[in-house]
């Protein structure tokens, strides 16, 4: 059945735009279950204003009908949703600022500390996944099998405070925060040495958090790819291993690869959060974690909606990978 | 292949050993810990591990093991050294302080202790002088019934969802599969702490302890729930499902005698999965605050004490408790790996 | 059997009724607008007569599954009438149906998908004695083996899983299962496809005692005209969701007159000699 190369794309585009439609409505149901959850917190921001003898509980009442805190759910989500609109995602009370400004600076630093940490892991774990395959079942195969598995049984918390320890005893690197103080002072290639030295202890805890599942499913892919008949046609005539390897097994077995790639960022984000307020990477983990002691409600769901925002458009990237990927998936929900 | 049967066996049973002893340990903390969790000795703070002797100062061999008194360095802080004198023997089934075992039955029993006044500190001490190895077992305790009871919650409720939506098909079906769509979109850490920090901060540890469970318990259910779901879709239109509603058998004949047996692997393995999974997460919130604080123990904020730079740096006894829990995930990752291996082939 | 005895029995009260009816599936390719309907049944009138063996065969997609499970009242027709012991039950709900529903016992084609794989034998026969009480609990093993016996399997295999069965064993089991309950009707849905021959004359030959050890009504359900031919009272033939030729078995098989059933004559089996060896040598 041939279709034009207009017909694909027509059948492509729709395909993403259910994928965008379903992505919108996946946003606003987890907004409105962030609202909901926070219908549950008893105390507000301004409780511990209550605890103080200087302020009268007029003032604090006065300061909660001004914020809003006191009208029913439905009236603060739709106040928060025009808020969002106006640009400002609510609004911080212990920062006194609207959050946005706040979201920005921080998510774009979990932003670039997730993207490093994704790409390194998928980096090293494609080759070694591949080889391994290849090597199946012999003593390459048996040591990384072992060394994942146990790399796989250490939490990310245990691989944060090692590597921290590490490196303070061994004084390699500086430690704590995104850059050193001083920093506004270096020239551009020493800021970006800086900039990395710091990098190296979060980036690391990731990649190495993320590494055992991403290995295996490389494995388990690739051996079945490689048992597949055209592969065996393939050996026969000839081809090199490593072309045989990257050039006709890796392609087919891109497919399960792809959706595991939406998936995993879901966990390379909660790690993310941890290796943050560990290593005082000052990226949405430890503004969240702040918030959740100070009772900053709007905050607390800003960010939650963020990390939403990133995993949504992490697997919307995937979709658009698999559909450039695989005909099948166009063709099938034409 | 016949040798990777045995040997996933083997693993199977070796790590299920494993566990159980961790766990029997650990459930038994006051019988195996030699001294209470919140017994204090201010004049021993941060001492290192206790070192076991087998030959002494004079190069005799004892056949029993002992240890030597470790006294502070009488020019600096927090620095001890052995007191050689006296050798101290460790003894067994000594009797010392009381405790209670399972909350009723009064013990004096320890199974192993030291004559006064030097004290056996296997995992060091913290900055109030407390065993670590003591609070190590007794923290423990709260962090594997957390693991264990959420994981029992999110397997109830996955169960539940997943047989009900995959039973009854249609719209139900529906609905509660976009549901489990949103809470598995959601990031979990950013969920779970949000969720903690929604609800009452300052409460009793009893209540905490529950309310980490039913947190961490509930928000897990969505996976659960899918694996079920599709079990129990495949299982339904098999035909001798049909058969049985020619015999008149009803909803629930079909779903406990067909369908629900179909199930006991998958929720298996998920246990398996689930349970370090969300001992993990007990210890994080508790490591952040969030959870179980002072004075009970807890890995989470014995790991806490780490925070402290010099902690981190100086008193490397303190990792102790992660050690612990690198050995609980260990166990049931093998456990759960050989489950799905079982599985797969067809076993269970 | 005699033309005069058919004949007789033509003259009783029909066991089941059928008129009218029709039915479509809705199909939908995925994600598309647009959907088709295959129409499964399309004004059908069919009876059952009792103490007989009806034979309904056809080729696959004529509609005689369809039929078939709404006869069992598996599945509600679109539109018409169905009547069973003078009651139109095409529109009654589950509760009503539900005292009916041990009258009218089917066994399907695949014997292996149609057995629980995780229970035994006698668990599988004693499964529907339990669900309608037919038995106390003490006795539910013993009936279990009587009747294993009765269609030919050995008692003492009362505890090995379906899976240790034959297909031929297997479908004795089904059968055992389906009369566990005394129906009056049992309907065989393709129940002897996938057999080898000689297997398919024993279950035959099982049927027709069965037949004459109680008083059992049977629909056989076969696209194979000659095979079920042989043992047939009436048979009835459909093409397409209609029945195109209807009669005792000696009129249909002597004097076909639809072009279908003359297509179904045309390819026959030779099944009279492993019949008769069947029946004259004896059961597994």
């Amino acid at each position: 059945m041939k279709t034009s190369a207009g017909a694909k794309m027509r059948s492509s585009m729709k395909y993403l735009e259910r994928r965008v439609m379903h992505a919108v409505l996946l946003l606003v149901g987890a907004s409105v279950l962030s609202f909901l959850f926070s219908s549950l917190a008893p105390g507000s921001f301004f409780d511990e204003m209550k605890m103080n003898p200087q302020i009268s509980p007029e003032t604090v009442t006065a300061l909660r009908s001004q914020y809003g805190l006191d009208q029913p759910l439905p009236v603060k989500y739709v106040r928060w949703v025009k808020s969002v609109l106006r640009g400002e995602w609510g609004y911080s009370f212990a920062y006194n600022q609207p959050v946005r400004s706040l979201l920005v600076v921080r998510a774009r630093n979990t932003l670039f500390l997730t993207a490093l940490a994704m790409a390194l892991a998928w980096l090293i774990a494609v080759p070694v996944g591949v080889w391994v395959a290849s090597r199946r079942g012999r003593w390459e195969d048996q040591l990384t099998s072992a060394s994942t598995s146990l790399l796989l049984s250490v939490p990310e918390l245990v691989l944060a405070l090692v590597l921290l320890y590490l490196v303070i005893r061994t004084h390699a690197l500086p430690v704590g925060g995104m850059v050193s103080s001083g920093f506004d002072h270096l020239d551009s290639w020493a800021q970006m040495k800086d900039l990395a030295a710091h990098l190296i202890v979060p980036v690391t805890t990731l990649v190495l958090a993320s590494l055992p599942i991403l290995i295996r499913h490389v494995r388990a892919s690739m051996i079945e790819v490689l048992q597949a008949p055209f592969i065996q046609a393939a050996r026969g005539h000839g081809i090199s291993r490593s072309r045989l390897l990257f050039h006709y097994a890796l392609p087919a077995a891109a497919n399960p690869l792809i959706s595991l790639f939406g998936l995993s960022i879901a966990g390379l984000l909660s790690g993310s959060l941890l290796v943050e307020v560990i290593t005082g990477w000052p990226g949405l983990g430890p503004l969240l974690l702040e918030a959740c002691f100070s009772r900053d409600i709007y905050v607390v769901i800003g960010v939650v909606m963020a990390s939403t925002l990133f995993m949504i458009f992490g697997s919307l990237t995937a979709d658009v990978m698999l559909v450039a990927a695989d005909p099948r998936v166009r063709t099938d929900h034409a | 292949m016949i040798t990777g049967k045995k040997t996933s066996k083997r693993k199977l049973i070796a790590a299920a050993i494993f566990l159980l002893a961790l766990h029997l340990a650990i459930l038994l903390a006051g019988f195996v810990a030699p001294y209470r969790p919140a017994e204090q000795n201010r004049d021993s703070p941060y001492v290192p591990p206790t070192r076991i002797h087998f030959v002494d100062a004079r190069g005799h061999l004892h056949l029993r093991p002992f240890i030597y008194q470790s006294v502070a360095r009488p020019d600096s802080l927090y620095e001890y050294e052995e007191a050689r004198d006296q050798e101290y023997p460790i003894r067994f089934f000594v009797a010392a302080s009381e405790y209670k075992i399972a909350g009723c039955f009064l013990s004096h029993t320890h199974l192993f202790g030291v004559d006064a006044p030097a004290q056996i500190f296997l995992a060091g001490t913290d900055n109030y002088g407390r065993d670590q190895f003591t609070r190590i077992l007794y923290g423990g305790q709260i962090s594997l019934a957390a693991g264990l009871l959420a994981t029992a919650i999110s397997l109830l409720l996955g169960l539940c969802v997943g047989c009900i939506s995959g039973f009854y098909a249609g719209w139900i079906d529906e609905s509660a599969m976009r549901v489990a769509e949103l809470f598995l979109v959601l990031p979990w850490l950013y969920v779970l702490l949000a969720v903690r920090a929604f609800l009452p901060l300052h409460i009793s540890p009893a209540q905490t302890f529950l309310l980490l469970v039913a947190v961490i318990g509930t928000i897990g259910w969505a996976r659960p729930a899918r694996l079920v779901r599709g079990i129990v879709l495949s299982a339904r239109s098999r035909k001798y499902v049909t058969a049985s509603r020619g015999f008149g058998a009803s909803d629930a004949h079909i779903l406990r005698r067909h369908i629900l047996p179909h199930t006991y692997g998958t929720l298996l393995t998920q246990a398996a999965l689930l349970v370090p999974q969300y001992v993990i997460a007990e210890v994080t919130l508790s490591f952040f605050g969030l959870g179980l604080s002072e004075p009970m123990p807890s890995w989470g904020n014995l790991l806490a004490n780490l925070q402290q730079y010099n902690v981190l740096v100086s008193y490397w006894w303190m990792f102790a408790p992660a050690l612990a829990l690198v050995l609980v995930s260990l166990g049931y990752l093998t456990v759960a790996n050989a489950f799905h291996q079982r599985l797969q082939s067809g076993s269970i | 059997m005699g033309t005069e005895a058919a004949a007789r029995l033509a003259l009783q009260p029909a066991l089941m009724r059928a008129r009218g009816l029709s039915k479509r599936y809705l199909q939908r390719t995925s994600f598309s607008r647009r959907s088709f309907a295959i129409e499964a049944l399309m004004d059908v009138n069919f009876e059952i007569a009792p103490g007989c063996l009806t034979a309904l065969v056809g080729q696959s997609g004529s509609g005689k599954s369809t039929l078939a499970s709404c006869l069992a009242m598996m599945e509600k027709p679109d539109c018409g009438e169905i009547w069973f012991e003078g009651n139109e039950i095409s529109h009654w709900n589950r509760r009503k149906l539900a005292p009916l529903r041990p009258k009218i016992q089917m066994v399907f084609q695949n014997s292996a998908g149609a057995l629980n794989p995780r229970f035994s034998a006698a668990q599988i026969i004693e499964e529907p004695l339990q669900i309608q009480h037919r038995e106390i609990r003490q006795n539910l093993r013993a009936r279990a083996c009587q009747l294993m016996e009765e269609v030919g399997l050995s008692a003492d295999w009362a505890n090995r899983s379906p899976l240790e069965l034959s297909g031929g064993q297997r479908q004795r089991l089904a059968i055992a299962r389906a009369i566990a309950l005394k129906p009056s009707l049992l309907i065989l849905d393709e129940s002897l496809s996938g057999l080898d021959l000689s297997t398919q004359a024993q279950i035959l030959n099982l049927l027709l005692d069965l037949k004459a050890a109680h008083p059992l009504t049977c629909l056989l359900i076969s696209h194979d005209l000659s095979l079920v031919g042989q043992i047939a009272d009436f048979i009835a033939v459909m093409h397409r969701g209609r029945i195109v030729e209807c009669g005792s078995a000696p009129q249909v098989l002597g004097s076909p007159q639809h072009p279908q059933t003359c297509k179904l004559l045309a390819s026959v089996q030779v099944l009279e000699t492993a019949f008769r060896t069947a029946r004259a040598g004896g059961r597994s």
